[in-house]
């Protein structure tokens, strides 16, 4: 029935559900690095081979001089030498990834050797863990400097994420501050796999009806991107701003029009419109918090194609474990006689400490189903409970206290010993 | 986890082994070496570019097979690391309780790397936050519709009072574990004497003590020769232990007895005493607990032991997700868990009062009654029980009044 009260077994396989993105990301990034690899020794082979067949029928039928042959060779030579240089840099980040892994798998694995939750060794792998969760939250928060300073410092660099989110945040910088061109050259870096997700989304979605397929495929964030080019330059109120933003509308919405033709006709609409207009939809499309939007579309997509979760793991961790340490008495009117900050004999409660305490306060507390006090609770006159042997033990190491009397280490009232009197907590 | 291990050594193995950029290379010197020899004579350049054809292609072939050969190795890990989180998806983000009171847990991040001795770090942290507050707030300047009040509360970092407190006691933590130096702690301990009294502190004894012990076992700071340095100890005795009176008066005797074991101390009723190998991480932990909670904290960082906890707890709570889901049943008690999470000992802080007849946990507006037998119920079963009278207890033959219960406090 009841569960036990206490436990310090430890469970290596269930222990890291948190550090599934520890390895996925860098599976996600080795798999990238190889299909560029890929990629490029397919263009150079799709140039090579049949440059190298038409050299060789030219010089054949001789309708091509030897300087042209040399030329045609030098061409292919100087392809070659750049795919050389692409694939060593390549190579060097796949070696640079595969350490990594292979580090972070030492890491998960010691988990595996620390025999219980008790042992002092899964004390300092949970301390390195705390550090890698708040380098994440440090990271998605936009705190850099901090993250870098405090993986150094820990010397955790090979277990935490400094590039791809530095990156993430320069371009969610940029996209903060007007410029959309860092984040469409991530689109097309990235275009590939931002396509593979969207035909997923689009397949699902057909499923379900026409009608919902405009509203989920708003997530597109390179036609999100083209429409704030097109809405800066319908702002100016220019002529010829107006003329190069159909042009741009031509080129990179209109090729959206199966998917966003909604969104389309509203950009149309804009040309007639002032951007101080207070109709909606145009009033929000005008409004400088679309780039807050955008920004945050972008870390969406960005998060969602490294299967990065979308909050921090520290929240995940933090909400779980308010709970599971929080009790009745961490917010209650009462100084708990158990665990307060009046004397040696407790020790304070992390969610009594003032860190925790606000952050806890809406939190749900801990089941319990049976009552957790020590052995010889006795209860005092003012109706406070402690253990009887501790109890006399603090009050002898309180000089001030006479002999045959008892101090309330909460209260600091004092009451004879004969006034302690038994309690019995089923 | 083991397969993981095991794919990812194979997959490294193959990387090392792949030689793709090898075959590159050779494409580049044949090629080379076909356009010096028609640079040499272009009359040969048919021929050679004939011959050509064929090697070039065979090793890109190449090139695409070693590719082929990383690309199964990269599937197969990939694989296993499905396997590995098939049944362990990340709990499931729909409701994030904790996204609006990012400046709680910041501050929270602050105090726990200020607690850590993290000093550069923490106030690279603080710096950072600033700037992004000031930049939010100059936005909203710009746009009068919003109000940046509730942006900028200078609660929500910690003082500079408290990172002066930390600063010190690491500077009174290093000088004590590094140089063993005891005196900025006996120091510290003698300006807080009255505040750790109440608490029944024994810390400044114990810091004199060791002191003691440690001038005894001829450690002076100024370097001697002479073999021990016991006149120092006496003196240190005889200068600070009268201070302490009788509360350690036998301590005190034992300490000083031990003057007269100087030769064989080994076989001495004090070699306990004196040849204490964890005294000074004793004496050091000690003084880190009494120091933080002298601040109304805790002595290790909560947010260390609240995401510990959570963890640990995360497999049960990812469970009752799961179930929750295929029974379609709503969670019913919101203020409390509907599962027990079995934490480790050190975890419980508080006592815990579950009342023996409702099972439900004592609070605030439910507290624990006892009565006059010593059996303790909660309020609400009491009353239910009592029908605001006579009743017997649940547990004994006693008979009580509703009146004659009395709170109490756990």
């Amino acid at each position: 029935m009841a569960a036990e009260l206490t436990s310090i077994k430890l469970n290596p396989e269930s222990h890291i559900i948190l550090d599934q993105p520890l390895l996925r990301l860098p599976n996600d990034l080795a798999r990238r690095n190889f299909k560029s690899v890929q990629r490029s020794v397919e263009r150079e082979k799709e140039y090579v081979i049949p440059a190298l067949k038409e050299a060789a029928n030219a010089s054949l039928s001789n309708t091509q001089t030897p300087d042209q042959t040399l030329a045609a060779l030098d061409a292919m030579l100087s392809r070659m030498q750049g795919l050389k240089r692409k694939m060593q840099s390549l190579q060097e980040e796949e070696k640079r990834i595969q350490n990594q892994s292979r580090k972070r798998i030492q890491h998960l694995e010691a988990l595996h050797k620390i025999p219980s939750l008790a042992d002092v060794k899964y004390d300092q792998w949970s301390r390195v863990r705390l550090d890698r969760l708040l380098v994440d939250h440090m990271l998605r928060s936009g705190y850099s400097e901090s993250a870098k300073q405090l993986a150094q410092e820990r010397d955790i660099e090979d277990l935490v994420d400094l590039g791809v989110f530095t990156q993430c945040q320069r371009i969610v910088e940029c996209l903060r501050q007007g410029e959309t061109k860092e984040a469409l050259q991530w689109c097309g870096e990235n275009k590939a796999a931002l396509k593979k997700s969207q035909v997923w989304k689009t397949t699902t979605l057909k499923e379900i009806g026409p009608g919902i397929l405009i509203g989920l495929v708003q997530h597109n964030l390179e036609f999100e991107l083209r429409l704030q080019q097109y809405i800066e330059l319908v702002r100016s109120r220019d002529q010829t701003k107006k003329i190069e933003a159909i042009a741009h509308a031509k080129r990179y919405l209109i090729t959206n029009q199966e998917t966003q033709n909604k969104e389309i006709m509203r950009a149309a609409g804009m040309l007639v419109i002032t951007p101080d207009t207070r109709a909606e939809p145009y009033k929000t499309l005008f409004s400088t918090d679309r780039w807050k939007y955008l920004s945050d579309l972008f870390i969406k997509t960005h998060h969602e194609l490294l299967s990065l979760p979308s909050q921090p793991l520290l929240h995940i961790a933090l909400s779980a474990g308010l709970s599971a340490l929080k009790t009745p008495l961490c917010h209650s009117a009462y100084a708990s006689s158990s665990s307060n900050s009046a004397s040696t004999a407790t020790s304070v409660c992390p969610i009594c400490s003032t860190e925790l305490n606000d952050l806890a306060r809406k939190m749900p507390y801990a089941h319990h189903s049976k009552s957790y006090v020590e052995g010889d609770s006795i209860v005092l006159p003012n109706g406070r409970v402690y253990s009887k042997s501790r109890l006399l033990d603090i009050s002898r190491q309180v000089g001030s206290v006479e002999d045959g009397k008892v101090k309330d280490p909460t209260t600091g009232e004092v009451f004879l010993e004969s006034d302690m009197k038994k309690v019995y907590i089923l | 986890m083991d397969l993981v291990q095991k794919e990812h050594d194979r997959l490294l193995k193959r990387l090392k082994a792949s030689h793709g950029l090898k075959n590159v290379e050779s494409t580049i010197d044949l090629l080379q070496s076909a356009r010096d020899t028609i640079a040499a004579d272009p009359n040969q350049a048919a021929v050679t570019l004939a011959k050509l054809q064929n090697p070039v292609k065979s090793s890109f072939d190449s090139i695409n097979d070693s590719l082929k050969e990383t690309h199964g190795g990269l599937n197969k890990y990939t694989k296993s690391l499905d396997k590995l989180f098939k049944d362990r998806p990340l709990p499931s983000t729909e409701h994030d309780a904790l996204s609006n009171q990012e400046h709680l847990i910041n501050r929270a991040i602050a105090m726990h790397l200020l607690r850590e001795g993290q000093f550069s770090v923490a106030a690279t942290f603080l710096s950072e936050i600033a700037d992004q507050k000031s930049t939010i707030q100059q936005e909203s300047i710009s746009r009068p519709s919003e109000k940046p009040s509730s942006l900028l509360d200078i609660d929500e970092v910690p003082s500079t009072e408290i990172r002066k407190q930390f600063a010190s006691m690491y500077y009174i933590l290093h000088e004590l574990k590094e140089k063993r130096n005891l005196l900025p702690a006996i120091e510290w301990s003698r300006e807080h004497r009255e505040a750790l009294a109440a608490r029944g502190s024994n810390l400044e004894f114990e810091l004199c003590r060791l002191q003691y012990v440690w001038l005894y076992h001829n450690k002076s700071l100024e370097p001697t020769n002479s073999p021990g340095n016991w006149e120092a100890a006496i003196e240190y005795a005889r200068r600070e232990f009268s201070s302490f009176g009788p509360r350690y008066l036998a301590e005190i005797q034992k300490l000083s007895g031990a003057m007269a074991f100087i030769a064989n101390l080994r076989g001495s009723p004090y070699a306990a005493t004196f040849n204490n190998p964890t005294a000074w991480d004793e004496v050091s932990q000690s003084f880190t607990r009494e120091f933080c909670s002298l601040l109304g904290l805790s002595a290790d960082s909560p947010l260390y032991i609240a995401a510990t906890a959570g963890v640990i707890a995360l497999p049960t709570l990812l469970k009752l997700q799961t179930i929750m889901k295929a029974k379609r049943t709503e969670w019913t008690t919101e203020n409390e868990l509907p599962v027990e999470i079995p934490l480790p000992p050190s975890y419980l802080f508080h006592s815990i009062f579950v009342c023996p007849v409702s099972k439900e946990q004592a609070t605030d507006e439910n507290p624990p009654m006892m009565m006059p037998c010593g059996h303790v119920i909660a309020e609400e079963s009491l009353k239910r029980l009592s029908k605001g009278g006579r009743f017997k207890c649940p547990y004994c033959p006693n008979e009580s009044h509703f009146k004659d219960a009395r709170k109490i406090f756990l």
